[in-house]
């Protein structure tokens, strides 16, 4: 009988502490839920930078007690600043956990890809030549061919513009269009830019000059010209049949956590996906 | 034999003068080229840029995807850097320049100084900010913030003011000195009531050199102050992201999407040289009262 | 009794006046000295301060003779860094000679403007002119250099019928633009400075205008323009965001002046955000950032040696 009442209220107990306790939880979660707070370091790429920088302005609005630090150099600076600590997340145009473009592999990373990119050929809008091949492009910045007449254009010599070593942009167009084909990186009709932006300018600025960007940056008086006669554009970037693109990724050290973790949710949410990524001219992962 | 010399003397003036309009116009010449071209650049930056310009572009908040927003945040975060790494500056930089014109002794100690002081002018900026990103960043792991970057600003204005003053103090003519010390003056008074303000004139001018130069510079800033701002009006928390206008400029210019990138960089430019402007009358603005009250006077 | 009282009121009030001109006179020996300290102070902070990056610099950039000979870094002409190979010579002649070209346009035209602002210019224009002239300092870089890739390099294809453009000549002609204000205005402020005197004695003695300042005002005025120019020098050879926009970029030797080439500066800034810290090719960066401090240095040592004795 006593061992009983024993049992009894031993049940009890354990019941409603169990009961106490999970219902403790669910309110934690709950407010958790409601008023996130913490501190959210992005650092790295400085392509990437519009996309996060709309995305942390969004997703400060919906967790106002959530403060993020927003900055952008360089996609290597990406990986190295959440290695070393001083950034929770790392914006990358390569997937930096393994060994790409003469980097390290940082395996201490967990990469997510965020977003598709398409790349883009260019050339000024006053050249003729519309349609490349990729075994043309190839010989062009090899420096095999050096006259735009070779390819069906004026009688003039070809300028060729590179990003600088290390731009994640040049990293995947030696990925995916030179394939290991040496660049020529010396002569007098070859220059080498810094930035997408100056990259647009010196083909805006010059009518015999080829390079690459995003393909956001095609406006104005440069186009992208077809390549192995698919036409530049985000529907056939998306399908696959265009070649040019890119991944962008974040990073973080270990599995993402906490803010870091509903920040990077937010980014691959459905809204955030199909709303300002692809108004930005990002192309949807999922 | 007296004739002739004369006439070779008589010969070599008219030379003289004639060398002498020569020199002039080709002066008058050169100078006249010159502002033409500094006209015609800031025409084609301010005609760009000024037209467009609205209060909204100036205190409104930045934007990634739509066209029409504004640089405020970066407005303001420029000047709070600007004035933060002045007055970090400027007193240790005057300091220095007196001290290695008026009381610094011929040894190993003021020449490190001085050679420092010079050799420092020609490192890129991009190596102060790096220098500053590894104490602010790595070391104390503060982050990007407004004062890590007003910090690392005034490392790169401090030997611009040092060897200014130091200059300018070495041009005051030694009389005056020898003038306050016969009246009794100690040094330090001497330096300050009558060797400071005769040298004005020049530390004004390299003040205002100084903090034009800090007023542009991106590359510092870049690197210890961040792309971006914290996002709100009136943020004085010295912690938060330091992103200025030329960043700013920097940035839309090299990778922003958003619809008017071109048209924000060029207001954010034509706002750049309309500031400098502001800026470097301001600061001689109590030396032009000055020197307009002593005409007065005199009159 | 009434005067023992006065005389005693009039001692005291005297003793007191002593004591009072004795503290004010300690109070200015302390103002005197505290104002030294702080000078001295301050100098020693911005010595150390100012030190702590040199050896930050070179403590950094002396790593890469780790792995690479002083040879190779200095002699060759080879920059592959993704092969392992460091030579600078390319970047430590670019940056000479630039900075020597730059220099050769922009001296001659500064002195020429200051002449013109401080000796020749109506007075209704000379403040004019120098608040001008200080705008073009505050403009910031990245404005220079957009404007030179798109205004300035178009024209020199066209001129010299170059395919690219961009190179030396360009780069010189935007530095000279930048660096002209400051050697304009400290020349122009050194030649203001002299005392009216001088220029009265030698028009006194029969000099025309152009005699005065060539052999007067110039020779008195030496060390400021010297300071201008040596201000200028070292931004040419410290300036960035605008010369890499218009030099090419490219690891070759440009002494064609419209063949792309590269210089220290627009080198480091270049590659140095987009390296790994701990990798040689960092190391090698700073490096040439050390090095660009040394030569600025051994140019400002040479300056000063050539100056005549008695002037400082």
């Amino acid at each position: 009988m006593k061992l009983k009442a024993l049992f009894k209220s031993i049940a009890a107990v354990a019941l409603s502490s169990a009961l106490l306790i999970g219902s403790s939880f669910a309110a934690n979660h709950q407010a958790n839920a409601e008023q996130m707070s913490g501190k959210i370091v992005i650092a790295g790429s400085t392509a990437l930078l519009p996309l996060t920088q709309q995305a942390a302005k969004e997703f400060k609005k919906l967790n106002p007690k959530v403060k993020i630090v927003v900055s952008g150099t360089s996609s290597i600076a990406g990986p190295q600043s959440v290695s070393k600590g001083v950034a929770t997340i790392g914006a990358c145009d390569w997937d930096a956990t393994r060994s790409v473009g003469g980097f390290k592999a940082y395996s201490d990373l967990k990469a997510y890809k965020i977003a598709k990119i398409p790349f883009a050929v260019i050339v000024n809008k006053d050249n003729p030549v519309n349609n490349l091949s990729i075994k043309q492009i190839q010989d062009i910045y090899a420096g095999k061919i050096t006259n735009w007449k070779q390819v069906g254009g004026k009688d003039e010599e070809i300028v060729v513009v590179n990003r600088v070593k290390g731009s994640g942009t040049r990293v995947n167009f030696e990925d995916k269009i030179l394939n290991g084909v040496d660049i020529k990186t010396s002569g007098d009709n070859y220059i080498e830019v810094g930035k997408s932006g100056d990259m647009v300018n010196k083909v805006k600025s010059n009518p015999n000059a080829i390079g690459f960007a995003d393909l956001a940056y095609v406006k104005g008086d440069i186009k992208a010209v077809s390549i192995n006669g698919v036409q530049a554009s985000t529907a056939n970037a998306a399908s696959g049949k265009y070649v040019f693109y890119g991944y962008g990724y974040l990073l973080t050290k270990g599995e993402a956590k906490g803010v870091d973790k509903a920040f990077i949710d937010y980014m691959l949410s459905k809204k955030f996906q199909n709303g300002s990524l692809k108004k930005l001219k990002f192309i949807p992962v999922k | 034999m007296k004739q002739s010399l004369f006439h070779t003397h008589k010969r070599n003036i008219s030379k003289a003068i004639h060398f002498n309009k020569m020199m002039t116009w080709i002066a008058t010449g050169i100078s006249i080229f010159i502002f033409f071209l500094i006209f015609s650049l800031l025409y084609i930056i301010l005609s760009k840029g000024l037209p467009k310009m609205s209060v909204h572009f100036l205190i409104g908040l930045p934007e990634e995807i739509d066209a029409g927003g504004g640089v405020g945040p970066f407005l303001l975060n420029s000047f709070y850097i600007l004035i933060l790494s002045l007055i970090m500056s400027l007193p240790i930089g005057i300091g220095t320049g007196i001290f290695l014109a008026e009381y610094a002794p011929n040894n190993t100690f003021t020449e490190f100084v001085r050679t420092s002081v010079e050799s420092l002018a020609s490192v890129p900026s991009i190596v102060f900010g790096l220098f500053g990103y590894v104490l602010f960043v790595e070391y104390f792991q503060i982050g990007v913030t407004i004062i890590g970057a007003s910090v690392t600003l005034a490392l790169l204005n401090l030997p611009v003011l040092a060897r200014v003053t130091e200059e300018a103090i070495t041009a005051v003519p030694k009389e005056l000195r020898e003038a306050s010390f016969a009246l009794g003056a100690t040094k330090s008074k001497t330096i300050l009531k009558v060797v400071l303000p005769a040298a004005m004139a020049s530390i004004l001018t390299g003040i205002s050199l100084a903090a034009c130069r800090a007023f542009g510079e991106s590359a510092i800033i870049l690197l210890t102050g961040g792309t971006s701002t914290s996002g709100v009006m009136w943020d004085f928390n010295p912690l938060s992201e330091g992103g200025t206008l030329p960043v700013h400029l920097w940035y839309v210019q090299s990778e922003a999407l958003v619809e008017d990138a071109q048209e924000i960089a060029n207001k954010s430019a034509a706002i750049l040289v309309v500031i400098t402007l502001l800026i470097s009358t301001t600061i001689r603005l109590p030396l032009w009262i000055k020197e307009k009250i002593s005409q007065l006077k005199n009159r | 009794m009434e005067r023992l009282s006065n005389n005693l009121s009039k001692n005291t009030a005297q003793s007191f006046n002593l004591m009072r001109s004795q503290t004010k006179w300690t109070k200015t020996y302390v103002h005197n000295h505290l104002f030294r300290y702080l000078c001295v102070f301050s100098a020693l902070f911005l010595g150390i301060t100012l030190f702590s990056i040199v050896i930050f610099i070179s403590k950094t950039g002396l790593l890469v003779f780790k792995d690479v000979s002083l040879s190779e870094f200095f002699f060759s002409t080879k920059w592959d860094p993704e092969n392992g190979k460091y030579g600078a010579a390319v970047f430590i002649m670019g940056t000479i000679y630039l900075t020597a070209i730059t220099l050769a346009i922009a001296t001659p035209i500064s002195l020429c403007i200051a002449i013109y602002i401080a000796e020749i210019a109506p007075n209704s224009l000379k403040n004019t002119m120098r608040s001008l002239l200080d705008l073009l300092v505050g403009i910031p870089s990245i404005v220079y250099g957009y404007l030179g890739s798109t205004i300035l390099i178009p024209l020199i294809r066209k001129v010299t019928g170059a395919t690219v453009g961009d190179g030396i000549l360009a780069a010189s002609l935007v530095l000279t633009i930048m660096i002209l204000p400051t050697i304009t205005r400290i020349a122009d402020d050194a030649i203001c400075s002299i005392p009216k005197e001088l220029r009265e004695a030698s028009y006194a003695l029969g000099s025309t205008k152009f005699q005065m300042i060539t052999k007067v005002l110039l020779p008195a005025a030496k060390s400021g323009i010297l300071t201008g120019i040596i201000l200028g020098m070292t931004r040419a050879l410290g300036e960035t965001m605008a010369v890499v926009m218009v030099i090419g970029n490219v690891a070759q030797f440009g002494f064609n002046l419209i063949t792309p080439t590269s210089v220290l500066t627009s080198n480091i800034v270049m590659q140095i955000l987009n390296v790994d810290f701990d990798s040689t090719w960092n190391y090698a960066l700073y490096m040439m950032a050390f090095l660009l401090l040394m030569m600025s240095m051994i140019f400002i040592i040479l300056i000063r040696k050539m100056r005549p004795k008695g002037v400082k």
